[in-house]
């Protein structure tokens, strides 16, 4: 018999939502010693599904129908007294945000023992113990120290340890993992992914673990669930929907996580049309008494030809977005140069940049906060030639044209922004970069806020588009496989240095730094997809 | 139109602010026509001091002096509103332009208007306010000056805040990246989004500066040629004993227009804050 | 940047804030029109040139600002505030004589204010759009509404007057010569009225504040993981949703006590409450303006020194100061 089954499980919306049921009768296996994935994009209900399993939906949200059986019992009959002593004894839960799912103003230590000792009759010395040991089994090093500290002190993934730790102190029999790694670095998710299977086998228990990403159900599932506007549409063992998916939109699904194969091959020899020779950028940070400077980009230099996409990649914190913005001088470098055509324009000033400004345009990366949300898809997108001081009727007419050529319906144009999804915002990002006929468009993680179908819709655009206005594009990405796709050649970033630059086909083949190797073998379901 | 119609559909559909819209209507009016309404100014003695309410030709009894209070009413109407008024235009303005140049800009000039906007929150404002009065001498000028000049650090704080925000926002730096000069982003791009606050804001200040000035001329230091709600109550306090309306009245009416006013802010509050995915 | 630096940067603050208000005071002697001595001349009844000279070389007026200045500052920094006119009493001496009152009058509003708007706040949070959260958002409303020396005339006129529960005016009953525990009980009978008056417009922001503190922090994900660990509901509200709700309360008490002050002294204007806030209207009607700008003064300073403890205080309940801001 299975741990946990679902069957018709239905959650209901409060009235006034988009629709009327969240999850819509599903049905589910968990079974004993296995990890089970469910995968979907945002609003497909897999999150509610898991809060459903905890007890612990959101207020106004409530499980309208079905069962819940754990080892047999059905936990949506169970008592709110019954639920709360299963809750951390036998179901645990881990969440996507591990910064925010730690209270800032308590101790880790504190944290962990409270959970033991709600369960437990255990005296805090007993419990820190038991704390301490759990912290190292997570690998974790300075556990006497780490015990003291506070959330804000640890690194990401030292944060997500902890929570695991949390949750694996009274070895429940379920361990339910919301999106765990979406919020970390590649390298830091493959460590936490593997942490995951190895406790998972060591302790033989459950793991029901939430992703939209097809690449970590391959590196970690047993079984999977597809989930769509609140129903399962397809369910089976990984290997076997990995090999032949039956529905569409797991076809969809698997098709959209970029894969490794089909690289596009370095363009001939030709002039760079942008350069950057030994660009620094520093920031000061602290206040009064300890001022001191953080250098965000690091003696960088690069090149790009007409026609050419370079990939940017870095994990947070490498200098990559910097760069970017120096580059299009939205930041002041402090030294360096940075060449376009032959011009240096690392340093001019609002006057002497005006001519560069609409030859060099971005395309950002929240489709939310890069569009105003008072102004109309008409005057975000003639915003650039009104600047330049361009006749209205022109630009509108230009307006038209380009809309259609990103996939818009110019007849949308005097709408505001917020009635246009995420992928449909991008698109307008994107027309009003392009309104300026630019010759070079960097794209700053232009795809990394989007599900993963229309992730694959807006790369194959921008890729479309630099092909037909022949752009140098500038692409930056914390996403190897998303470099792959779209880019000639990648840069790799680190601490605001450059680890290495290649054509896309040599570094993927054949990295020289240790890193390189490293951020590669953190590519989720690498090998299996 | 479309925005403004819809803007209005969200402000009355409350039930509050269509409640404190209507009572501030009819106070306004009351104020605006006061000399229109009353034959008499409001220092006339017209009768016996301390009649009640409903004595004849009375409607709300008299004062200490035996004056009208209902011509009292109307014509401390006109002062509330006017100090009110007045005093958050000037707040706003210099509040909006400071905080504006110091979000925008940042650098010394920020730093200069916090370490400025903080001093202002920590001392004792109303004490600062008597001791300008006082020194300026009781006017309707110095009690709108010097509520003027110990509010605008509110506002500045309130619009410099938003601009700090707004100004990292990717929409604003794509419209540098367009090419669009600072003037240009501040008042189209920026402002229209940080309009929102300034509007609440203000309209709370209005009722707090009301409140202001009624303090003030409840201690004796409102204009001495001006009958206010304040000064009422400030003259009613030996009488308060024997003839309550002296005193509850005015007061009602200071409480009735600032909680108007708080209505239409928390109004305007909801009705503007943008809706949607965000 | 640790605690340590943390505090010492909002010790430099408090003396910055000190020399500005000092540094003001003396600009606002210059706005008044006229001289002292012109208004002591005109108290004593009469104003020949040779006594306006002599008196003006008493207060040194007679020499150029930097001089006065200088002459200010050390004046303040050695306590001196001047003589009030009025009373011919160095400034210091009748404020500190007074001050005592009024410290006790705020502290007691403000200990109401706090337990009772932290508990109100409570309450209207557990239940969000219930009758218990509709009372206190309304009676917050009114509270923000009501002038607050009109509020204190209606205390009197219900309590003192109709009702006659409490005695409407003064710090303790005249002639009445209590000692011990007797005259304790009769200034705490006087101090229920001034002090709720007072202590109702803060009562009615904090409950405010803490709802809106405690549903934003129960909406946080470290909640979630809280009741995920099965721990009970009490537990959570209180280790997790109040202890972090709270730090803004900290830093909000800091703010409003400058707004307490100017409360004050209407309040105890109402009451005759013996305090800084009626010797600061006996200072505005004799036209005393070194006592009145003495009070400012002091106000500001022991306002910014409640700030810096507020602060301190604010350091150690979050240890994200180290942060920075």
């Amino acid at each position: 018999m299975s741990l946990v089954s679902l069957r018709e499980l239905t959650v209901a919306l409060p009235s006034g939502a988009d629709r009327a049921l969240a999850v819509d009768s599903v049905n589910l296996e968990i079974g004993r010693n296995e990890i089970v994935c469910i995968v979907g994009e945002s609003g497909s209900g897999k999150s509610l599904t898991a809060h459903a399993i905890m007890g612990l939906l959101p207020r106004g949200v409530h499980a309208s129908g079905g069962e819940i059986l754990f080892d047999g019992a059905d936990l949506l009959k169970e008592t709110p007294a019954a639920m709360r002593k299963r809750r951390g004894r036998d179901i645990a839960m881990i969440f996507q945000d591990p910064m925010a799912a730690l209270n800032p103003v308590v101790a880790i230590g504190r944290q962990v023992t409270e959970q033991i000792r709600a369960h437990r009759p255990v005296s805090e010395h007993e419990a820190l113990k038991q704390a301490a040991e759990l912290l190292e089994q997570m690998g974790l090093e300075d556990v006497a120290g780490l015990l003291k500290a506070f959330p804000h002190q640890l690194s990401g993934g030292q944060r997500q340890r902890v929570m695991i730790a949390m949750a694996l102190s009274l070895s429940p029999r379920l361990l339910i993992a919301d999106e765990p790694t979406t919020a970390l670095d590649v390298t830091t998710q493959a460590q936490i992914l593997k942490l995951i299977k190895r406790i998972q086998a060591e302790r033989g228990m459950s793991v029901l673990f939430i992703t939209h990403d097809f690449g970590v159900v391959a590196d970690i599932a047993t079984r999977v669930a597809v989930m769509r506007h609140g129903r399962v549409v397809e369910s089976g063992a990984t290997a076997q929907m990995l090999r032949a998916p039956v529905h569409s939109y797991t076809r969809a699904l698997i098709a959209a996580v970029p894969h490794g194969d089909n690289l596009l091959a370095p363009l001939p020899d030709a002039p760079p049309l942008m350069a950057v020779n030994r660009l620094t950028k520093r920031f000061a940070r602290g206040g009064f008494f300890a001022r001191n400077a953080v250098t965000a980009v690091d003696n960088v230099s690069l090149t790009l030809k007409r026609g050419e996409t370079l990939g940017i990649v870095g994990e947070s914190g490498s200098g990559k977005s910097t760069l970017a913005r120096c580059m299009i001088r939205l930041l002041d470098p402090e030294e360096g140069e940075i060449l376009f055509e032959s011009a240096d324009i690392a340093h001019l000033r609002a006057r002497g940049l005006r001519p560069f400004r609409r030859r060099i345009q971005m395309v950002f990366q929240d489709p939310f906060s890069s569009l105003n949300p008072r102004h109309t898809v008409a005057d975000i997108v003639t915003a650039g030639p009104r600047a330049h001081g361009e006749n209205a009727d022109e630009a509108h007419a230009r307006a038209v044209e380009i809309l259609r050529l990103v996939g818009l319906n110019p007849q949308t144009m005097d709408r505001l922004p917020h009635e246009f999804s995420g992928g449909q915002r991008q698109r307008i990002g994107l027309a009003r970069a392009l309104m300026l006929k630019p010759d070079v468009l960097i794209a700053d993680e232009p795809v990394s806020a989007l599900d993963v179908t229309v992730q694959a819709q807006v790369l194959k655009l921008l890729d479309d588009v630099r092909r037909q206005m022949n752009l140098a594009m500038l692409f930056i990405t914390h996403d190897m496989r998303v470099a792959a796709q779209v880019c000639h050649r990648v840069m790799v970033m680190r601490h605001g240095k450059v680890v290495e630059t290649g054509p896309t086909r040599d570094v993927f083949a054949a990295p020289s730094s240790d890193y390189t190797r490293a951020l590669l073998a953190a590519i989720p379901g690498r090998g299996s997809l | 139109m479309k925005l403004t119609a819809r803007f209005a559909h969200r402000f009355f559909s409350r039930p509050t602010a269509l409640v404190g819209f209507a009572l501030f209507a009819v106070i306004a009016l009351v104020a605006l026509l006061a000399p229109v309404i009353f034959a008499r100014g409001p220092f006339s003695i017209v009768g016996m001091p301390l009649l009640p309410p409903g004595a004849p030709g009375l409607l709300a009894g008299s004062d200490v002096l035996g004056r009208d209070m209902a011509v009292g009413l109307a014509y401390g109407a006109r002062i509330s509103l006017l100090v009110g008024i007045a005093s958050t235009l000037f707040a706003v303005g210099i509040g909006v332009l400071l905080g504006a140049v110091a979000g925008y800009y940042g650098g010394l000039v920020d730093d200069l208007l916090m370490r400025i906007t903080e001093f202002f929150q920590i001392i004792p404002s109303f004490v600062l306010l008597m001791v300008l009065v006082a020194f300026l001498q009781p006017s309707l000028g110095s009690t709108v000056i010097g509520i003027a000049l110990v509010t605008w650090p509110q506002v500045a704080r309130v619009v410099r805040g938003e601009f700090l925000s707004l100004r990292s926002r990717e929409f604003v730096q794509a419209a540098r990246t367009l090419g669009e000069g600072d003037i240009r982003i501040i008042f189209t791009q920026i402002l229209p989004n940080a309009l929102p606050p300034i509007v609440v804001v203000s309209s709370m200040m209005v009722g707090s500066a009301i409140l202001t000035e009624s303090a003030l001329s409840f201690l004796g230091l409102g204009d001495p040629n001006l009958l206010s709600w304040g000064s009422m109550i400030g003259g009613a306090r030996s009488a308060m004993w024997v003839a309550w309306w002296t005193s509850v009245l005015p007061g009602l009416s200071i409480m009735v227009t600032v909680l108007a006013l708080n209505f239409i802010g928390d109004g305007l509050n909801d009705a503007l804050r943008p809706r949607g995915p965000r | 940047m640790n605690r340590l630096q943390f505090i010492a940067m909002r010790l430099v603050k408090t003396v910055l804030v000190t020399i500005a208000v000092v540094l003001l005071s003396f600009f606002l002697i210059r706005l008044a029109p006229g001289d002292a001595a012109t208004v002591m001349a005109g108290q004593s009844g009469y104003a020949d040139e040779a006594f306006m000279k002599s008196l003006r070389a008493e207060y040194g007026l007679d020499q150029p600002l930097p001089v006065q200045l200088a002459k200010y500052l050390g004046a303040v920094a050695h306590g001196d505030l001047g003589t009030s006119y009025v009373r011919r009493q160095p400034v210091l001496d009748v404020i500190l004589e007074r001050l005592p009152n009024t410290l006790l009058l705020d502290a007691f509003a403000l200990l109401v204010a706090i337990t009772g708007g932290v508990w109100l706040g409570k309450i209207a949070a557990r239940k969000p759009g219930s009758v218990g959260d509709a009372t206190v958002t309304v009676l917050a409303m009114l509270f923000y509404a009501v002038p607050q020396f009109w509020l204190g005339m209606m205390a009197v006129l219900v309590f003192a007057v109709w009702l006659a529960w409490l005695p409407p005016f003064g710090i303790e009953t005249m002639g009445a010569d209590f000692t011990g525990m007797a005259r304790l009980v009769d200034i705490a009978q006087h101090m229920i009225l001034p002090g709720m008056t007072l202590a109702l417009y803060f009562l009615a922001s904090y409950a405010r504040l803490t709802r809106t503190a405690m549903l934003e922090v129960a909406d946080a994900d470290f909640v979630k993981t809280a009741r995920a660990k099965g721990i009970s509901e009490r537990q959570v509200a209180r280790r997790h949703i109040l202890r972090n709700a709270l730090i803004p309360l900290v830093t909000f008490a800091g703010l409003q006590a400058s707004i307490l002050v100017g409360g004050s002294v209407l309040v105890e204007n109402v009451f005759s409450w013996p305090g800084i806030g009626t010797l600061a209207y006996d200072a505005v009607t004799a036209r005393d303006n070194p006592l009145l700008l003495g009070i400012f003064i002091v106000t500001a300073i022991l306002v910014s020194l409640f700030n810096l403890v507020t602060d301190i205080a604010y350091s150690i309940a979050d240890p994200r100061v180290e942060l920075g801001q």
